[in-house]
């Protein structure tokens, strides 16, 4: 749960770690939509090798209104490291579809090889944004694999 | 610029002729943004090291409110899994 300025020094914290890992990216805002929800969504690219092009970290989060204040309600960590050419994110989205069928709230994606995945959903544990980013930047740029097939495959 | 995409905490104590002791404690004070790998492992992005060399390291700050904008689609796009088919009972 968060406030609208809880949000906002959220947000500005996130921008500012990524900025001083050499992210570049324009300022985000938070932003309201016609559902009456919040969020923000900006993409970063990252410093270091571009070849084939620069890794990027997208970053999404919808906050809904609760009983007293904001609660998430979807989120979109997705990591993208084109010169290893492999990815990892960490989603929440079609909640009811994945509860109904799967019994889980939020799933991962992890590929070893970018555009080949083993599997096209894992089961996660929710993450926030902060460790979502911790994760990443422990990936970015680090040869050797993800880890993908520790995960467990939903089916 | 560094040849290496990332450092350690003995190059940039190296660099700036300060001991690792000194350096890992201006990581652990916030002074040096580090990957924190695990406990013994500290990476910090050459990147990182020259914004701190250049002193403009950012100041976390509220992000601006933006306006009402279309509503991010999260997960679009994406194929949703279907649950496998159950398998067909037996006849008696």
């Amino acid at each position: 749960m968060a406030t609208l300025p809880q949000l906002q020094s959220r947000l500005g914290r996130l921008a500012a770690t990524l900025w001083n890992f050499g992210a570049e990216f324009p300022v985000p805002t938070l932003d309201s939509y016609d559902s009456g929800e919040v969020g923000f969504s900006f993409a970063a690219r990252l410093p270091g090798v571009d070849v084939p092009k620069a890794a990027t970290i997208r970053i999404v989060e919808i906050w809904a209104p609760g009983a007293r204040e904001l609660d998430i309600v979807e989120y979109d960590y997705d990591f993208v490291d084109y010169p290893l050419n492999r990815r990892r994110a960490f989603h929440r989205h079609s909640e009811e579809h994945f509860l109904r069928d799967f019994g889980v709230t939020v799933h991962e994606h992890c590929e070893e090889i970018l555009g080949r995945p083993s599997c096209d959903h894992y089961h996660g544990i929710p993450v926030d944004a902060d460790e979502a980013i911790r994760r990443f930047m422990i990936a970015w740029g680090q040869p050797g694999p993800l880890g993908c097939n520790h995960l467990r495959c939903i089916r | 610029m560094h040849k290496k995409p990332f450092l350690t905490p003995a190059d940039i104590a190296e660099e700036l002729d300060i001991s690792s002791t000194t350096v890992m404690r201006k990581i652990h004070a916030g002074e040096i943004p580090a990957i924190v790998v695990s406990e013994r492992i500290y990476r910090i992005p050459a990147a990182t090291f020259e914004l701190y060399k250049a002193g403009r390291l950012r100041v976390a700050e509220a992000a601006p409110l933006g306006g009402r904008k279309p509503r991010p689609r999260v997960g679009a796009g994406e194929p949703i899994p279907k649950p496998a088919a159950a398998p067909l009972a037996r006849r008696a």
